[in-house]
C-alpha cells in the first residue's frame, strides 16, 4: 500500500553536514522548548532526553519478551522471512512473465484484480490464515513487497536490449537459457532498483502488520509503540518510532550503495 | 554607427578556490545599435556565458555591460533571449507564450490582441494560435520563441543556438524568416552558433572567441566584404556559391580551427 | 484481426476463467478449505450484497462517510500544508535549509507507526484517525512539490525572466503551472496512501467505516464479510485513482499523458 510513497527525490541536498546538525539541534531544542513552554505532561510528549534515557533503560530491561535487542531481533525476521519469500516468488515470475508474453497475459488480469487491495486490508485473513503471530506479519509483508519486486523484475527482462535476446535466439538458446544467461545479468540493475523500493514498502508493512496483526506476539518494534500507548509512556513510543526510522533508512543507504557498486561494475 | 551595448572588463570566474572555472577572461567589445553580431568560437569557451551576462540573469565577475550608456542590473524585456531548446511555456498556447510578456508587463488587453496577432502573422503562425508547444514541430515551436521575444520590441536579441537543433531546411527557412522579422525590427542582435555558414550569411560582424577562458580573438567584417546589399537578404543557396561568400566562410572557419587545434595540443 | 490479437483477448478471459473455477472447486465443489477459512465465490458475491445492506449497526453509507471524511480531511490537511511547505523549500534555500533535515528525518518513519501516537495524542476519535492520515498523507505531496519546482529548466525561468517576470509572477505564473504535473502526481499518490492508511488506523481503532467492518468480520467468523469488505475497499481506492487520472488529463492537457512518480 504505501509502495509508491517511497519517494526518491533527494531532500535538503545542497546543506552541508555541519548545517544539517546545526538544524536537527534547533528542532530538537524546539521540541524542548514546546514542553517547557506549553507544560506538556512528559506522558504525553516527552523530553528528547527522556526518550534516550527510556531507548538506553530498554536495551537492558526487558519489556514483553525482552530487552531491546529481541525485539529488533524479531521485527528483523519477520521482515525478512515476508521479504524472501516475495524475492523467491516475485522474481522468477516476474522474469519469465517478462520473457512469455502469453503468461504475461495470463496473469496479469489476475494482479489487477486485487491490485488495489491495500496490504493491511489483507491482515484479518492473514490472521486468519496463519495467527496472530509470525506467520501473518510475514504474509502482509509478503503481500506489499510482492508487487514492486515482481513488477521490476518484469520491467527488468521487458527492459532487455531485444537484439541480445535476438542473437542469442539464433545462436539456438532455448528461452530458459536466454532467460538465465542474457536476461538475468542484463537486468541487474533495475532489479535492485526494485528491491530497494521493495524494502522501503516492506519495513513500512512490517510496522502495520506488527500493529494490526501481532496481537499474539509480544516482540517487536511495532509491538513496542503499541506498548507505550497503552501504559501511557510516550518515550516508549517515540523511543521505537525513532528506531523504526533509524533502520529503515540504513537499510535503504545500504541498498543505495549497492545499487551503485553494481552500476559500476557493469 | 552608435555602440548599443558595450563591454567593460566583463569577465566571468564560477565557483571558487581549487574547483574555480574562468569561463571568460577580459573582455572589452561594443555593438553596434542595429548590428547583426554572429559570435563563434570553439565549445565552452564562454559563449552562452557571456550572453547570459549580457541578458542580465548572470552578474560578471569583474567589469561591466553597459546598454545604451545604463549598466545591465537584471533581466528584462528590452534584452530579449531565444535558446536552443525552445524554452517555451508547455502549458500555454501559442497565444498565450506570445502574450505572457506583454501581459506581465501591464500592456493593455486590446494593445496585446494587436500586437501578438500582428506577430503571429509575421512568424507564420496564423492557425496554431490554440496549439500547445507539444502539438508543434520544432521550426514551428521555434517561430512561437521569436515572436514571443520580437512582440516585446527588445533592444537586444540574444540568440544561443536557436536553430542548431532544426534539421537543414527548416534552418534556412528559419534564418529568412528572422531577416526578414529583424529588417521591419532593427535591434542589435547577438547570434552564438557553430555553423560557419549561418555566421557568415547572416553577420554584419562575426566575432571568433578564443578557447576558454574565452575572449574575443578576432573580428571579421563581413559587411566591408559584401558591400551596400548585404547577402543575407538574398536566399542562401544563391549566395553560398559566391567566391567573396567562400574566402569569407574559410577565413573564419580557419580562424576557430586554430582555436580547435591549439585546445587540442594543450 | 490477426492471430495474435485473438490470442490477446482469448488468453485472459481464458486465465480469469479458469482461476474462478479452480477458486470454485477448491471451496463450493471439492470442499477442500472451510468456508471460514477461504470462502467460495458465491458466498463473496453474498458478503458483498449482506455488506451493502450494512453491517454491525451501520449501513453501507455510515461506514462510507466514517472512512471517507476523515481520509479527506487528513488528504485535504496534507494538501494546504505540504504544498506550500515544498514549494518553498524548493524556491527559498532558507526554508530548504531549515525544513529539510527535519523532512529528512521524518520521512522514514512509516505512516502506520503513529498510529498509537496519534492515538495517545488525540484519543480514539476522529482527530486521532484524521492526523494518522494527515501524517501519511503528507509526504509525498510534500516531496513532489519539490522535486516538481526543483525540475523546472532553466530555461524557462531564464526565459521568463528575460520577458521581465518578477520573483512572484516566476513562481505563480511560471513554476507552479511548469511543476503541476509533478505536483498532481503526488497528490494521486497521496489519496492512495491515504486511503490505505485509514483502512489500517480503522484495523486497530474505530467504531465504523471499512477496516472495522473487515476486522468485525474477522472477530464474528464471517470470511465472506472480510472478502465483501475487501473489494468494496478496492474499488474504491481503484475509483479515487481514475478519477486523479481522468482529472489530471484534463486539466494538464497540454501535457502529453507524462505522470512520473519522482
Ligand atoms: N553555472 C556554471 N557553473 C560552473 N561552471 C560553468 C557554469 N556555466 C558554465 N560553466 C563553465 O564555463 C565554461 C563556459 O561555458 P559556456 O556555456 O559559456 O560555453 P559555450 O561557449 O556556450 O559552450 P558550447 O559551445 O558548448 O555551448 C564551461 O567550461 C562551463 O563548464
Ligand atoms: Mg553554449
Amino acid at each position: 500500500m504505501y509502495e509508491r510513497g517511497t519517494t526518491q527525490g533527494r531532500l535538503a541536498g545542497a546543506a552541508s553536514t555541519g548545517w544539517v546538525i546545526v538544524v536537527l539541534a534547533f528542532w530538537i531544542a524546539f521540541w524542548w522548548g514546546l514542553i517547557v513552554v506549553f507544560r506538556i505532561n512528559p506522558d504525553f510528549l516527552p523530553m528528547p532526553g527522556d526518550v534516550v534515557a527510556r531507548l538506553v533503560r530498554l536495551a537492558t530491561h526487558p519489556v514483553g519478551e525482552g530487552p531491546l535487542h529481541v525485539h529488533v531481533w524479531a521485527s528483523f525476521q519477520r521482515f525478512v522471512g515476508g521479504f524472501a519469500m516475495a524475492v523467491a516468488l516475485g522474481v522468477p515470475l516476474g522474469f519469465v512473465m517478462g520473457y512469455f508474453r502469453l503468461l504475461d497475459w495470463a496473469l496479469t488480469p489476475l494482479f489487477e484484480l486485487v491490485r488495489y487491495i491495500p496490504p493491511i486490508a489483507w491482515a484479518p485473513f492473514a490472521i486468519l490464515w496463519f495467527g496472530a503471530n509470525f506467520g501473518a506479519q510475514a504474509f502482509v509483508i509478503f503481500i506489499s513487497t510482492l508487487p514492486p519486486i515482481l513488477i521490476s523484475a518484469y520491467g527488468a527482462m521487458r527492459a532487455v536490449d531485444p537484439t541480445l535476446m535476438a542473437a542469442a535466439r539464433t545462436l539456438g538458446a532455448k528461452p530458459m537459457t536466454i532467460i538465465l544467461e542474457v536476461g538475468i545479468p542484463s537486468s541487474i540493475p533495475v532489479l535492485i532498483g526494485g528491491l530497494r523500493i521493495g524494502v522501503a514498502t516492506g519495513w513500512m508493512a512490517l510496522i502495520a502488520a506488527e500493529i494490526v496483526a501481532g496481537t499474539g506476539t509480544r516482540a517487536g518494534l511495532g509491538y513496542l509503540i503499541l506498548v507505550g500507548q497503552q501504559t501511557l509512556q510516550a518515550s516508549t513510543t517515540i523511543g521505537a518510532m525513532v528506531l523504526i526510522g533509524a533502520l529503515g533508512w540504513s537499510f535503504d543507504v545500504a541498498l543505495r550503495r549497492l545499487e551503485r557498486a553494481v552500476q559500476r561494475w557493469r | 554607427m552608435s555602440n548599443s551595448i558595450v563591454y567593460r572588463d566583463v569577465s566571468m570566474t564560477f565557483g571558487r578556490g581549487a574547483s574555480a572555472v574562468q569561463a571568460l577572461s577580459a573582455t572589452n567589445f561594443g555593438i553596434g545599435d542595429q548590428e547583426f553580431l554572429m559570435i563563434v568560437g570553439p565549445s565552452g569557451c564562454g559563449k552562452s556565458t557571456l550572453l547570459h551576462i549580457t541578458a542580465g540573469l548572470l552578474r560578471p565577475s569583474t567589469g561591466e555591460v553597459l546598454l545604451d550608456g545604463k549598466p545591465v542590473t537584471g533581466p528584462g524585456p528590452d534584452k530579449a533571449l531565444v535558446f536552443q531548446n525552445f524554452s517555451l511555456f508547455p502549458w500555454k498556447t501559442v497565444w498565450d507564450n506570445i502574450e505572457f510578456g506583454l501581459r506581465i508587463n501591464g500592456v493593455d488587453r486590446a494593445d496585446r490582441s494587436e500586437r501578438v496577432a500582428k506577430y503571429i502573422r509575421l512568424t507564420g503562425l496564423a492557425g496554431f494560435e490554440r496549439h500547445y508547444p507539444r502539438q508543434l514541430s520544432g521550426g514551428m515551436q521555434q517561430r512561437v520563441a521569436l515572436a514571443r521575444s520580437f512582440v516585446m520590441r527588445p533592444r537586444v536579441l540574444l540568440m544561443d543556438e536557436p536553430f542548431a537543433a532544426l534539421d537543414a531546411q527548416n534552418r534556412t527557412l528559419m534564418q529568412e524568416e528572422l531577416v526578414r522579422i529583424w529588417s521591419e525590427q532593427r535591434a542589435a542582435v547577438l547570434f552564438i552558433t557553430h555553423a560557419v555558414e549561418e555566421a557568415v550569411y547572416l553577420a554584419d560582424r562575426v566575432i571568433v572567441m578564443s578557447r576558454r577562458p574565452g575572449t574575443i580573438k578576432e573580428v571579421i567584417d563581413v559587411n566591408a566584404a559584401t558591400g551596400p546589399g548585404h547577402w543575407r537578404d538574398r536566399p542562401l543557396n544563391d549566395v553560398a556559391s559566391e567566391p567573396r561568400f567562400q574566402e569569407l566562410r574559410h577565413r573564419v572557419w580557419d580562424s576557430v580551427r586554430s582555436e580547435i587545434t591549439t585546445h587540442e595540443d594543450a | 484481426m490477426t492471430a495474435t490479437k485473438i490470442l490477446r483477448l482469448v488468453v485472459p478471459c481464458t486465465a480469469l476463467v479458469l482461476f474462478a473455477l479452480a477458486w470454485w472447486a477448491a471451496t463450493d465443489a471439492l470442499r477442500l478449505v472451510s468456508p471460514f477459512v477461504l470462502p467460495s465465490p458465491g458466498d463473496v458475491l453474498g458478503g458483498l450484497a449482506r455488506v451493502s445492506r450494512g453491517y454491525m449497526g451501520s449501513t453501507l453509507l455510515d461506514h462510507l462517510i466514517a472512512s471517507m471524511s476523515v481520509m479527506l480531511s487528513g488528504f485535504a490537511l496534507a494538501l494546504v500544508i505540504g504544498i506550500p511547505l515544498g514549494v518553498a523549500m524548493a524556491w527559498f534555500p532558507l526554508v530548504d535549509r531549515l525544513f529539510g533535515p527535519l523532512v529528512a528525518v521524518l520521512r522514514p518513519i512509516p505512516p502506520p507507526a503513529w498510529i498509537p501516537l496519534a492515538i495517545l495524542w488525540f484519543g480514539i476519535g476522529l482527530s486521532g484517525r484524521t492526523f494518522i492520515v494527515f501524517v501519511a498523507a503528507l509526504v509525498p505531496v510534500l516531496v513532489n512539490s519539490y522535486v516538481g519546482v526543483r525540475e523546472v529548466p532553466q530555461n524557462v525561468i531564464a526565459a521568463a525572466r528575460t520577458l521581465g517576470a518578477n520573483q512572484r509572477v516566476l513562481l505563480t505564473e511560471v513554476v507552479l503551472p511548469a511543476a503541476a504535473p509533478v505536483i498532481f502526481t503526488g497528490m494521486r499518490i497521496s489519496v492512495g496512501v491515504a486511503w490505505a492508511t485509514i483502512v489500517a488506523a480503522e484495523l486497530v481503532v474505530a467504531e465504523r467505516g471499512f477496516g472495522f467492518l473487515i476486522m468485525s468480520g474477522y472477530r464474528n467468523f464471517e470470511a465472506e464479510i472480510m472478502a465483501g469488505g475487501m473489494l468494496i475497499i478496492a474499488a474504491i481506492g481503484a475509483l479515487m485513482n481514475v478519477a486523479f487520472l481522468l482529472v489530471e488529463r484534463r486539466v494538464l492537457r497540454w501535457n502529453a499523458g507524462d505522470s512520473r512518480d519522482v
